[in-house]
Parts: C-alpha cells; structure tokens; sequence
C-alpha cells in the first residue's frame, strides 16, 4: 500500500474535494469581505455555506467509496496487519464508515468521561450531576409536561419577537433601499442603535417598561430587527444594475420591477438577515429568560442554577441546542428551495 | 454627474445630523415642559452633569476599563483557541472528522445557555466572566478561520506543490495570505460577540467592577441618567470598535493584490 | 507608414468606386437617424469625449454593422440609441420621432446574456411580454414559437445555470425578438462565446433578421463578423469617438468567409482599424 504521500499533495487532493458546489456567490463574498456593520451576518452564511460543503463533500465520499470498494476487491489476500492497516486508514480516509466512527468517537468519550466521574464521585453533584440524573429528569419532565409547556411558552416568545422585528426590519431596509433621502436621515440613528449590544438595553427597559412580555417582545424584536434590516437594506441595495437595465429596456413599471426583478434578486440577502435574526433572537430570548422571567426554558436554567440542581441546567442546554439545531435546519430547507435556481454547474 | 457628487457631501451631512437634532430637541422640551416624569426622562442637562461628574470621580471609568480588560482577556483567549481549531480543522482531515461534528453541534446551544453552568464552575467572578467571553468569541473565530483555510483556491495549492514548498513555506508565502479577509472576518465577528457577553456577563455575573454592574446599580437604584449615560458610553464602544476593525482591514489588506 | 497608408488610400479609392451613392445616407426608406451625437463623459474629474459628431442614417430592414476597437464608444452609442441615456448632444430621431426612453420597439441582446437566473427559460422569454397587451393563450404561443425559432423548444423548464453560453445567449436572443420589434440591437452578443458557437450563431442572427425582416444595428469588435453579416460597416475610431468611415458591404446575401472579395474587405477594414497586413499585398495574393 502507498505511504502517505507528501503533506502539501494530500491537502491539493482534499481541497479537490472540497468542490465549493453550490454555495452562492454572495455567500462567499459576504463572508470574505466581512460582515455589515456591527452585526456580524457571516455566521448564518458559514453555517449555510458548510452545510452545502458537506453535501459536496459527502458526494464526494461517496465516490471515494466505490473507488476504495475496487480497490479492495481488487487485492483479496490480506493479512492480519493488513486489516488494522486498513481500518486505520479507513479512519483517516474520507471514507464514510470512518468519518462517522470519528465524529462519533469524541462525543462517546466525553460521555465516558462523565458517566466515570460521577460513578468515582470525581466532582461533587451539584457540579455535575450523573448522566443518568439528567436522563431521568428529562424522562420526568417530558412525562408531566412541564417541558413541553416550558417550551412552546419560549418558542411562543421568539416567534412573536422574531415577527415583530422582521417586519420592521423588512419595512425599514426596504424604505432606505429605496429612498436614497430617507436613508440619509435614518441610518445614523438605525447605526447608532445598532451599535449597542442587545442586552445593554435591558436596564434601561426594566426601567421603562418592567419585566414582563414586553420586555422579552422588546428585546427579541429588536434583535432581529437589526440584522433583517441590514440584510434587507443590502439585498435590495445590490441587485445587480445589468437586471435593473433588462427591466427598463422592456419598459417595466416600478411595480414590475420589483416584482419580476428586484425582489427575487435580493432574496437571498433578505433571507440570510432573517436567518441570522432569527439565530440572534433565539440568543436573546435564552438570555432575557435566564435574566428576567417566571416561566420558560431560561428560567427553568435559572432555577436549576439557584438550587445547584444542574440536572435542569443540563437538560435545558440540551433541550435548547435542540431548538437550535431544527431551527438552522428549517431555515435551510427554506433557503434551498428558495434558491434551486442556483444550479451547481 | 458632478451635480449630484455635489449634494452628496454637504447635504448629506446635514441629512444625517438632522433626526439626531431633531430628537434631541424634543427630548429637552418634554423632560422641562412637565409632561414626562422627569424620573423617566431626565433632561439632557442632567445626564451631561452626570457624564461630567463621572468624569471627575473616574467611578465610570474604572467600571468602563474593567470591562474593556476582561473582554480583551476574553477576546484574545477565545479568538485564538478558535483561529487554532479552525487551523487545525481546516488542514487535517483527521482532526475535522474529529472534533467537527462535536463542535457543529456545540454551535446550536445559545451561548447564554452556559451561563447558569459556568457560574457553577467558575464562579461568578473574573475567572467565570472571562470563561464566558472566551467561549463566545471561540465560534465566530473557529468558522470563519475553518471556512478561510477550504477557501484558498485550488490554484494556489497547486502552485506551491509544483514548487515543492514544504509545509511552513506553504502556510507563510500561500496560505496565510490567502486566508487574510477571512481571519479578519473572523476576529471582527470575535470581537463583536465577545462584547456582547461582556456585557451580558456582568448582568448575570455582577462581582467586581464593570459597566454591566454600573448599570444594574442604576436600576436598582432607578437613576435614569446614569443608565442613559452608560447606554451611550457602550454605544461609543462599539462603534469605537467597529471603527478599529475597520481601519485596521482597510490598512492591512490594502497591499495586497488578488 | 507612409507607405501602408498609401496603400490604403488606394485600395479605399478601389473599394469606393463599388458604392454607387454617397456612403453615409441610408440605402432606402431612413427609419433611424443620428444627427451630430456628441456625448463626454466625466471621469475623476477628467472630461472623456465618448462620442464625437456622430451622423448615420440607418434604412428599414438594412444590417449595419459598426465595427472598432474597445473605447470607441460604439456601446455607448447603443446605449443612447436604446434609451438607457439621455445625456447627449445631437439629435437620434427613431421614425422622425426623437428617443426619449425605452421602448418594446427596439430589442436588444447584450454582451452577457443578462438572463434572470430566478426564472426558467420560458419564464425569461415571457418576461419580455410583461407590458404586450397579448392574452396570456397568445403570450403562450408567442414564446413557444420563438423558442422554436432558436431551437431550445426543449428546454423552456431549465434553468439558466443549466444551460451552455451559447444556448444562454440564444434564449436571450429569443427574449429580444419576442415582442417583435423592428429594430434589434445587438451589444457584441457572439463576444463571450467559442469561436465555433459564434460561427454557428452568427448564421442564426443572420437567418432570422432576415425572415422576420427587422432593422439591426450589431456593435461587435469582431472584423469577420461585422462583414458577414453587415449591409454596410460604420468604422468607429477612438478618443474621441468618431465615425472614420462608412462602407457598403457589396456582396450577396449568402457569404462566403473565403471568397476573395470578403477577405478583400475584411482586410480594409482591418487596415482602417490599424491592423493587419498591407492590403496592396493582400489583393496581390488574392488574384
């Protein structure tokens, strides 16, 4: 079998397969040339954009399979050595099997790790529950409901935020893409706003409008708002001149012009401020409901904190890094059904 | 053409000051015409006396670079734990197949959701403060850095294997420089989140001196002024920072040539 | 130098004695006239004169190609002609009437096809239809016939990220002739295509100007095919951009890119345009 070949050609041969496939041109340049503003829209692009890598690449594997699977019917006689060889380098390969044994493998140590320290009470219980504590409780809290409720309670909360300051968002990024005036009158104010970190309101808020929905309305909306605004106000903003011109050499109304050509052109900006607000809402809301609620996943954590009882905690971070995860995983489908006109060449 | 490039600059500027004034001025006349609880809106002149006597006893400083000192320390821990994993991510296969779906999923749990964990671990003090802030410019480093290290083109590989570059002339003469719009990518987004859970982490964390701790003060205390005050001086950080980044982009990448 | 130029100066001589009337005037019923089109642009606070004292008259049905080199201002004439720019001096009268926007009357195929990458190839075409009065039956219709007009009938439900360049710039060809306008525009539209594609298109344009009876005015920097497919070639120079010169294209309306009188004038061209051999030495070999 051949050693491993010089470092420098392996990473040619995995950049090969690293077929940038589908991922669009504005994802790209977005992410090269920095986010907007202060508000970073780059990290829903890489999660997007590592996703459609993925894709690529599994494809790819996939290949790489068939290929490994001639290659072995190929040299039947096979030694003992030769088949730890193999497995070692299926490990290192980009082969299927090995990559999730791999992914796997981190996770199911750190599991170990922990399942061992609470069975030789490394750390105490209040530091860090058993595994199987926080199985149980989640058990427990699915069974009387207390999960389900806690969670659409907060589900509930970011939908209402993330409509609130997606609307607003869409209206003022619209409004300053279209009129070069109002943008100069508002974008200071919209800049100077959007400077502060979110939760560097909240005193302020609690002051103003106490602790109740409306401050968890507030601030999520306000959240979203930021970056819907901004993703709007660029996607309108850069629709390339060569389609304004195409609608104007055929005489379009203003009406049709944003219709037939405006609009769809900037969708994908459009949709990647929202993607990154609802990512940045979500954030907020885990934040106020830690900080400042009686009821929902954040409070449940704040709870559990209180009583050194991190079985709640632990569940919750799960629970939430779940939401997370579908929400991502949504708004995905969402963007690529939106964009199947972006064929890969 | 040149008419417009002229109502460009002096109108626009005259533009952009006009709602701020405009706003301001109304705020002056509501908080002295009695309508508005001045607990609520305390007038301009108020929150200037109080930046000024802030300025003079230097409590709101102190409070301000205490702030400034941990996020740096966790600025600079987190974005350089996440440019090496994203290093490490990006040039082995191993290491992505590794620790990459163990991170992805690391990513979806809302970063605010470990505060109640780290507070038990680390305590609520410097060393749980600065954890925090380590771990929200972690991300933001890692991905942009790892997405860096896949976008360096095809034909710059190529070339340096064709000159049988060894590994460190590859990173120094190709790849570092490639990767030079996504590092700052990278480290503006840190800086940006680890601001934020700066100050999120004195809201939640409030031992020892901070702005966020400045701020609840002020609530508890219901001394709007100073929450004003201390909402302005966060918006002039960040706007200071936003300033640097994109100075520094602008100096450092400018020489160099796609 | 003195020496080509002569040379030119005498072949020029030949080559006018074919023309029977005056150059500039359009052979037949004048439907397009440019009179004096002067524009400058200005440019980090220089003064570029794009277009100096344009004049050409341009006859129904005729195919005047304008051939030069790259910032002789032959796209900006397009442009102006097309509406897109108001900004000039001079008068550009369209059937007597002066541009003042665009119009369905005058189609145009750019240089890069600028098909909407949201819509599929039907979809494109029909977008050109948007402001026809037509039934949605007749819009229909419309675009399947002018699909089948370019052959790609078959492809109206792809997208355009799956089509080649060619097949690109063929849809796009399809969307400017759809509304039926009596003058095409053509913007360099071979210029980002293989040489056999171009070769192949080229008799396409060529056909179906010809069947469907429209005016057209082909900007292109490509000498072959501003004389294979021109009535006459207008010869633009640059700084400032100007008209150097306006020649009939005596040949018959099936060329042959090898036939002696073809490269004769396509190697005056070239020489007019500061290229090529000698064309005393060309004509020599030819004969």
């Amino acid at each position: 079998m051949a050693r491993a070949s010089h470092p420098l050609t392996q990473s040619v041969q995995r950049s090969a397969s690293h077929a940038v496939n589908g991922v669009a041109a504005d994802q790209q340049a977005a992410l090269l040339l920095g986010g907007y503003h202060s508000s970073p829209i780059g990290d829903a692009l890489v999660a997007a954009a590592l996703d459609s890598i993925a894709d690529a690449r599994s494809a790819d594997a996939r290949s790489a399979d068939a290929r490994s699977a001639d290659s072995q019917a190929a040299s039947d006689e096979v030694s003992a050595d030769d088949q730890a060889g193999r497995l070692f380098r299926r490990l290192l390969a980009s082969d299927r099997t090995g990559r999730l044994i791999l992914g796997l493998s981190l996770p199911l140590i750190v599991l170990l790790a922990w399942q061992l320290s609470s069975s030789f009470g490394w750390l105490p219980d209040q530091i860090l529950p058993a595994p199987a504590l926080v199985w149980q409780t989640l058990q427990e809290r699915i069974a009387d409901g207390s999960l389900w409720g806690d969670t659409s309670i907060s589900l509930l909360r970011v939908l209402r935020g993330f409509a609130l300051g997606a609307a607003a968002g869409l209206v003022l990024g619209g409004t300053m893409a279209a009129s070069r005036r109002l943008h100069d009158y508002l974008n200071p104010l919209f800049l100077a706003v959007s400077q502060v970190p979110t939760l560097g309101w909240v005193p302020l808020l609690i002051l103003l409008i106490g602790i109740d929905e409306g401050l968890k309305n507030t601030l999520v909306a306000l959240s979203v708002f930021i970056p819907v605004t901004l993703g709007t106000y660029q996607g309108i903003r850069d629709v390339p001149h060569a389609y304004r011109e195409v609608g104007a050499v055929f005489t379009f109304s203003s009406t049709q012009m944003l219709r037939t050509i405006v609009l769809p052109a900037a969708v994908p900006a459009i949709f990647t401020g929202l993607r990154e607000g609802l990512s940045n809402g979500w954030q907020t809301l885990v934040a106020v409901e830690l900080l400042a609620s009686t009821e929902g996943l954040g409070y449940q954590m704040a709870y559990g904190r209180q009583l050194f009882q991190l079985e709640l905690v632990i569940a919750g971070m799960l629970v939430i890094g779940l939401i997370g995860f579908a929400f991502d995983f949504l708004l995905g489908r969402i963007e690529n059904h939106l964009q199947r006109w972006k064929v890969a060449a | 053409m040149s008419a417009q490039a002229a109502t460009s600059r002096g109108i626009r500027l005259w533009r952009a000051v006009a709602l701020p004034l405009v706003l301001l001025a109304a705020w002056e006349a509501s908080s002295h015409s009695g309508l508005v609880d001045p607990h609520l809106l305390p007038p301009l002149e108020d929150v200037v006396a109080r930046a000024w006597n802030e300025g003079r006893n230097g409590d709101l400083l102190t409070a301000l670079s205490a702030s400034l000192g941990r996020d740096l320390a966790g600025f600079v821990l987190g974005a350089a734990a996440g440019t090496a994993a994203g290093l490490l991510l990006g040039f082995s296969r191993f290491a992505e197949n590794l620790l990459g779906p163990t991170l992805r999923v690391h990513r979806q749990i809302a970063l605010f959701a470990w505060v109640p964990l780290i507070a038990v671990w680390f305590g609520a003090g410097e060393p749980g403060k600065i954890a925090f802030i380590a771990l929200a410019a972690f991300q933001p480093g890692l991905i942009n850095i790892w997405r860096g290290v896949q976008e360096i083109p095809q034909r710059y590989r190529e070339l340096a294997a064709v000159l049988t570059f060894g590994r460190l002339d590859f990173l120094r003469f190709v790849a570092i420089p490639a990767m030079l719009p996504a590092i700052f990518t990278g480290l503006k987004a840190a800086l940006i989140y680890a601001w934020q859970a700066t100050i999120g982490a004195e809201l939640f964390m409030t031992i020892a001196p901070g702005i966020g701790g400045v701020m609840m003060q002020g609530r508890q205390l219901f001394q709007m002024d100073l929450v004003l005050l201390t909402i302005l001086l966060l918006g002039l950080v960040g706007a200071g920072f936003n300033t640097l980044a994109g100075l520094s982009e602008t100096l450092l990448l400018r020489r160099r040539l796609s | 130098m003195t020496d080509l130029h002569l040379a030119n100066h005498l072949h020029a001589i030949d080559i006018a004695s074919l023309a029977t009337e005056e150059p500039t005037a359009a052979p037949g019923n004048t439907v397009l006239s440019l009179s004096q089109v002067s524009k400058t642009f200005h440019v980090a606070g220089r003064a570029v004169e794009a277009l100096s004292d344009i004049s050409l008259d341009i006859a129904e049905g005729e195919f005047v190609s304008i051939v030069g080199a790259s910032g002789c201002g032959k796209s900006t004439l397009l442009r102006l002609i097309l509406g897109l720019d108001r900004a000039y001096q001079g008068s550009i009268l369209l059937d007597g009437k002066p541009i003042r926007k665009p119009g369905l009357d005058r189609g145009i195929v750019f240089q890069e096809h600028r098909l909407l990458p949201w819509l599929s190839v039907e979809a494109n075409v029909a977008v050109a239809l948007r402001r026809s009065k037509f039934s949605p039956r007749q819009k229909r219709d419309t675009v399947r016939s002018h699909l089948e007009l370019v052959g790609l009938e078959k492809f109206a439900e792809a997208y355009p990220a799956q089509l080649s360049g060619g097949m690109q710039q063929r849809v796009a060809i399809a969307r400017a002739l759809v509304n039926r306008p009596p003058f095409l525009l053509l913007d360099e539209p071979l210029g980002a295509l293989d040489a056999l594609t171009r070769l192949r298109l080229q008799d396409e344009l060529k056909r179906i100007v010809r069947h469907e009876g429209i005016t057209a005015v082909l900007v292109t920097h490509d000498v072959d095919e501003a004389v294979y497919l021109g009535d006459r070639i207008v010869i633009m120079q640059p700084h400032p951009g100007r008209i150097a010169g306006i020649l009939p294209v005596g040949l018959p309306a099936n060329r042959n890119r090898s036939d002696a009188a073809f490269l004769r004038l396509r190697d005056h061209v070239l020489g007019q345009l500061g290229v090529g051999h000698e064309p005393a030495a060309a004509i020599r070999a030819a004969e």
